[in-house]
């Protein structure tokens, strides 16, 4: 809970830092974001090597997670689906929105070379929506629905950015399932958008 | 994203052969404070970008609709699986699942 609390505080202070609110001009345009992923993935792998239990994990990594990428695309578009009966916006719009997974870079570049650069703002703001919701609940989902949940939840981010929330919520056992089940969906992300703004 | 997979087994592969010298509790850390200057960039990068913020009323009450539809969806289909794959035993080597 502390780290919940920690988490969204820094997040908070990043904003506001954006607006140039807190310190203007310390953090210029230059994007830091890659290299500090990168210097994260190495970390994160660290800590998956230097277990000790690796070989007892990837004994345990058994085809039926590989199911888990498909309950997440019926689930995801699903319920895109549902959303797109009630708001006002074509139907296939919602789902190509949908189907970043969280993915708001690809998908809203996507989507704004071919609906337009106001539903790729919708489309980016989704999947930063998503993004967001499953770094901060991460918690709750793992305590609530149990790990495969939350990492379904996650999107094609449970491979990146939201990998470290689940390695801590959910136990470094599940950094594999949660890495294979983002780059399976990641590998899927062009195929659908692009699908889904040809009508 | 080649490059963040790249690293990541790079850093398997040291972990592998560092394991005797690295202590768990230092690496949870570290990877803690990896995870906080990832999401302070994060923020940066929304509150930076004037058009998205500017059109946050107009566009935002879309996106929170299918986002929140997307996960719920997720999480419902992925409780099925967990369901059924508990049904046919899978998780019983698995005890924290």
């Amino acid at each position: 809970m502390r780290d919940s609390i920690i988490i969204l505080a820094v997040f908070a202070l990043g904003v506001l830092q954006g607006r140039g609110w807190l310190l203007p001009g310390v953090f210029p345009e230059t994007d830091f974001s890659l290299p500090a992923l990168w210097v994260f993935m190495f970390l994160a792998g660290m800590s998956v090597g230097a277990d000790r239990r690796l070989p007892e994990i990837m004994r345990n990594l058994r085809p039926g997670l590989l199911l888990l990428p498909i309950a997440t695309t019926t689930g995801t578009l699903g319920g895109a689906a549902i959303a797109g009966l009630f708001l006002v916006m074509p139907m296939e719009d919602c789902l190509a929105v949908g189907a970043g997974f969280g993915y708001y870079s690809l998908s809203s570049i996507f989507i704004t070379q071919y609906k337009g650069a106001d539903l790729g703002t919708v489309a980016l703001l989704a999947n930063i929506i998503r993004e967001i919701c499953a770094l901060l609940l991460m918690p709750l989902f793992v305590a609530r629905f149990g790990p495969l949940p939350a990492i379904a939840s996650a999107g094609c981010t449970s491979m990146d950015t939201t990998l470290p929330v689940i390695t801590r919520y959910a136990g470094p056992g599940w950094i594999l399932p949660a890495l294979l089940h983002g780059i399976a969906l990641d590998f899927t992300v062009p195929f659908w958008v692009t699908w889904f703004c040809s009508f | 994203m080649y490059i963040a997979l790249f690293l990541m087994l790079a850093g398997i592969v040291v972990g592998r052969i560092g394991q005797r010298f690295l202590e768990a509790s230092f690496l949870g850390r570290a990877v803690f404070w990896a995870v906080l200057l990832l999401l302070f960039l994060l923020g940066n990068e929304i509150g930076a970008n004037r058009r998205l913020f500017a059109n946050l009323p107009v566009f935002g009450g879309q996106a929170l609709a299918i986002a929140l539809a997307a996960i719920t969806g997720s999480l419902v289909c992925a409780g099925l699986l967990r369901q059924w794959l508990a049904r046919r035993g899978y998780f019983k080597r698995n005890s924290d699942a």
